[in-house]
């Protein structure tokens, strides 16, 4: 019974991957190889490859890539370090504010950078009656900044908690070795913390090699893949699916290159912490205090600036696209009187999201867990591929899969609901296996040695206790979903739209009232499922990640 | 037809690992029987066998006169105590002490009774409303304990209980266990790996080496009269000596004749000296090499010319004072030796 139960577990799952996984990606890579007349030809790549635009797109993807990398390994690690080591007031508010950097989507970012630094921004117009002029935020520094101050907070979570827990008797027996402060960070903390720092820092990267909506709002004419990839395919006249599907693939590729060139860098060094002798944190006086402080402060706070423009902005007076002096609801009234469609499309679509990935996760992180063999390794490895598709890839690539019979889902809720299904499941059977893993067998055998089958006994012992992770899991699951812009904006029409793609919609469009009080309910909603998580599970920032 | 039987059980995992190699024994009811051994020879292998967590890959096991390959592990009403505890942290004590009693449907009266019962003979009365994670490692795996034993099961299994424990409370509990398997007469098959604690608490041992029985016997047959060079050294303190060291310890030509391989004596059966041995005793010139002083008894290590020689002195006085270097007169009895052939196997019997 048991056996063949998650022997269908486990065909259910490649079946699931191949027709959401195999055939979105093959579509993608036959269109890229095709021409117009449906040839066979190399041409999409010799182009790609000689036409300018396209090599300044490629360059500007590292180069956001990279810069979004170093910015983020900056402030993170600054703020790992006075957060780990440093006894640093209201830290409970800083990581809160680090939090909130995190899930408010790239795009709300965006948009408050412009409203602030834009060219009629807040505090340009300000600097500029002063006679100080800044230029306007747009174009590379400004999605640098952007990412930097979004990103930041995966450095600093994985290394402030490997800070946390490198065995205090290693820092004291290097520094009576001998080994002066600086040669003891550099030689015994520095690479204890290293592959927690890389971990981070690939996630930056990756995010901001796949961000879509910052460099579309901010960049004016700062061209990365993400955007060519969506200008192509979503050109009124002209649109060519091949060239976008042609960029898809070479975005892929680069994500890839990425993830496996930090886990063959990462592979030899893992370090396991210890929970006894924590490192203490020092109490600093006088101007390394101040200082200390200023860092933090000021990095949580910019981080969560976007959040609190949101909101402010939100119930700023305004009549039509414009804003008035004082204070008003008339934007959240808009959302209520010709949103509301929208905000309901985003619950449905993330409460079903959410749905499937809880029981589909759930089913194969204990088939990957419990059943070790070849195959649940490929599985597991499998479903590292979503893991590095940008969403605006994954977009094209169901478009390009699902677009004529027999699979014709385009224009449905259900394409949306399974493209962010697709992209979130390797989180969720990670979670729930680890979650699985922390049970100990011997618990199910214990309740087998007291007479309940191994069916009763995994429903009695195993299940309670995964279940907070699993439901803290799709709270955070959750929160994805509801942000999601880059491939529900490819997919979406005029009937699915979702908030995030309204957002986007409304800053293109200069409605930034509309914009403001759609992210204020996004943020709202996401928060809600973050505190329900933390406290199901404990506060662990981390699972966020 | 004795209550657990063991046949030629054997295991092996995936091409070459043989966990198990042909083990067979008997545990009777109410015994205490233990399986010594170091880690990686074989007894949780063992343990899991019985317990049907693990199919054995030849060999049958009967266990009150049925035989328990076809039963699976939920049917087999055997008590389980796990090292790593195994107590659910979701339940309260007393509900993890219930609930193996839910599986068998007891009516809840008798249940609470039951349990009470189980929880003071375990001494945990007081915690019965507490959840787990509140207690010290000794109580949770006093409620592992408890919960095996409420269900009157047919036998129960331990597997290294209080391995995860500090010294002082391993003794402790390890009395505890002994008395309360005493008291419920109950057959019960311990694994350790610490040759102390399965002396203290054994009827037979069991002693197993690379997936094979060394030998099964009572504490003191296992201790005084090892059958194998193995269990000599494994349990408790031996010197071993090379077969070229026999003509330094008085022994005659039956040993030199060959069949002789390793030669060996307890440290304790060695004295010093002083005059006062008895005349058949063999004599051995040794020269200190070190000095260990460990309040009840002290161990000199000594350098001789049948090797180096570990002694074992009683309740040495403190004021003894052993200068590395200096000459120290050691005795011994013939029949403290052991003589074991190139198989390992002892050759005589222990001579007195
Ligand atoms: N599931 C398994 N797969 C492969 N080898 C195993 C497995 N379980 C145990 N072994 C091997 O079997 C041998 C005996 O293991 P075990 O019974 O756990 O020993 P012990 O409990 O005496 O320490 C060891 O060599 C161990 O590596
Ligand atoms: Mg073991």
């Amino acid at each position: 019974m048991r056996v063949s139960f998650w022997t269908l577990v486990s065909i259910f799952a490649w079946l699931m991957l191949i027709a959401l996984l195999v055939v979105p990606l093959g579509s993608v890579l036959l269109s890229s190889l095709q021409d117009q007349a449906g040839n066979f030809t190399l041409g999409n790549y010799t182009r790609f490859a000689e036409t300018p635009r396209f090599r300044a797109a490629f360059v500007n993807t590292l180069i956001v890539g990279f810069g979004g990398l170093v910015g983020s390994l900056l402030l993170g690690s600054a703020m790992a370090f006075c957060m780990a080591r440093i006894e640093i007031r209201g830290s409970r508010i800083v990581s809160l504010l680090a939090i909130l950097a995190l899930v408010s989507p790239p795009f709300i970012g965006a948009y408050s950078w412009i409203v602030l630094f834009g060219s009629g921004g807040l505090v340009r117009q300000t600097l500029m009656s002063w006679g100080i002029f800044i230029p306007p935020i747009f174009g590379l520094w400004g999605i640098l900044i952007v990412f930097s101050f979004k990103f930041y907070p995966y450095v600093y979570l994985l290394a402030s908690g490997a800070l946390s827990n490198i065995n205090r008797s290693l820092e004291e027996a290097a520094e009576s070795l001998g080994l002066t402060p600086f040669q003891r960070v550099m030689k015994i903390s520095f690479p204890l913390v290293l592959p927690a720092i890389s971990a981070g820092g690939l996630l930056a990267l990756i995010h901001s090699i796949a961000d879509f909506g910052t460099p579309r709002l901010i960049g004016r004419g700062f061209n990365v893949l993400a955007t060519e990839a969506y200008t192509l395919y979503s050109a009124e006249v002209g649109s060519n699916l091949s060239m976008a599907t042609t960029i898809s693939i070479v975005l892929i590729m680069l994500s890839m290159l990425f993830v496996f060139g930090q886990r063959y860098m990462s592979r030899r060094n893992v370090y396991h912490g210890n929970l006894i002798n924590k490192p203490v944190k020092k109490k600093l006086t006088g101007f390394r205090n101040v200082a200390a402080h200023g860092v933090v402060y000021t990095i949580a706070l910019i981080g969560a600036m976007p959040a609190f423009i949101a909101a402010i902005y939100s119930v700023r007076r305004t009549s039509g696209p414009v804003f008035h002096p004082g204070f008003g609801l008339e934007s959240y009234r808009r959302i209520l009187y010709n949103l509301a469609d929208v905000v309901q499309n985003s619950l449905m679509f993330s409460f079903a999201t959410v749905a499937l990935i809880v029981t589909i996760g759930t089913l194969i992180g204990c088939l990957v867990a419990r059943k070790m063999s070849v195959n649940t390794s490929l599985l597991d490895a499998t479903l590292m591929v979503p893991y590095v598709m940008p969403g605006i890839v994954v977009g094209i690539a169901f478009v390009a899969a699902f677009n004529a019979p027999p699979l014709a889902l385009t224009g449905t809720a259900a394409v949306i609901i399974l493209s962010i299904f697709i992209r979130r499941l390797p989180y969720s059977v990670r979670s729930s296996a680890s979650a699985l893993r922390q049970v100990s067998p011997s618990m199910e055998e214990a309740a087998i040695s007291l007479g309940y089958s191994p069916a009763r006994a995994f429903m009695k012992v195993t299940v309670p206790l995964i279940l907070p992770g699993i439901v803290a899991g799709g709270m955070l699951s959750f929160v994805t979903a509801i942000n999601e812009l880059s491939s529900s904006l490819v997919l979406y029409v005029g009937s699915t739209a979702t908030m995030p793609v309204r957002i986007y919609i409304a800053i293109n469009d200069g409605d930034y009232g509309t914009a403001a009080a759609l992210s204020t309910v996004l943020l709202v909603l996401s928060s809600t499922a973050i505190y329900i998580a933390f406290r199901l599970m404990g506060r662990d920032e981390r699972a966020l990640l | 037809m004795s209550y657990l039987a063991v046949k030629d059980a054997s295991k092996q995992f995936g091409g070459s690992v043989r966990a198990l190699d042909g083990v067979s024994f008997t545990v009777e009811r109410n015994e205490f029987f233990t399986l010594l051994g170091p880690s990686g020879c074989g007894k949780t292998t063992l343990l899991r066998s019985i317990a049907g967590f693990a199919d054995l890959t030849a060999g049958s096991i009967s266990l009150a006169g049925t035989g328990l390959d076809s039963v699976p592990s939920h049917k087999r009403d055997i008590g389980m105590v796990f090292q790593d505890y195994a107590v659910f942290p979701h339940l309260t004590v007393a509900e993890n002490v219930a609930f193996g009693l839910k599986a068998r449907k007891v009516p809840a009266a008798e249940t609470a009774a039951r349990v009470a019962e189980a929880l003071a003979t375990v001494r945990l009365g007081a915690m019965a409303t507490r959840l787990p994670a509140a207690l010290s490692g000794g109580q949770q795996q006093r409620i592992g304990l408890a919960r095996a034993m409420v269900i009157r099961p047919k036998l129960l299994l331990m597997d290294e209980p209080l391995s995860n424990l500090d010294a002082k409370l391993r003794i402790d509990l390890r009395d505890e266990i002994r008395d309360i398997q005493k008291s419920i007469g109950i057959a019960a098959i311990y694994v350790t790996h610490d040759q102390e604690e399965a002396l203290a608490i054994s009827d037979r041992i069991c002693v197993m080496n690379a997936g094979r029985i060394e030998q099964i016997g009572t504490p003191q047959e296992i201790y005084a009269d090892p059958r194998t060079i193995f269990v000599a050294s494994f349990v408790g303190t031996m010197n071993v000596l090379p077969r070229e060291a026999a003509s330094h310890l008085g022994m005659g030509p039956d040993v030199e004749s060959g069949r002789a391989h390793q030669l060996a004596i307890r440290p304790e059966h060695i004295r010093l000296d002083q005059g006062d041995v008895a005349p058949d005793s063999i004599r051995l010139a040794g020269m200190v090499e070190k000095y260990t002083y460990l309040g009840r008894e002290a161990h000199v290590l000594a350098q001789t010319p049948a090797g180096k020689i570990v002694v074992q002195l009683a309740d040495p006085s403190p004021t003894l004072r052993m200068e590395t270097g200096s000459p120290i007169p050691l005795a011994f009895r013939r029949q403290d030796i052991l003589s074991f052939d190139s198989s390992g196997m002892r050759l005589e019997g222990r001579g007195n």
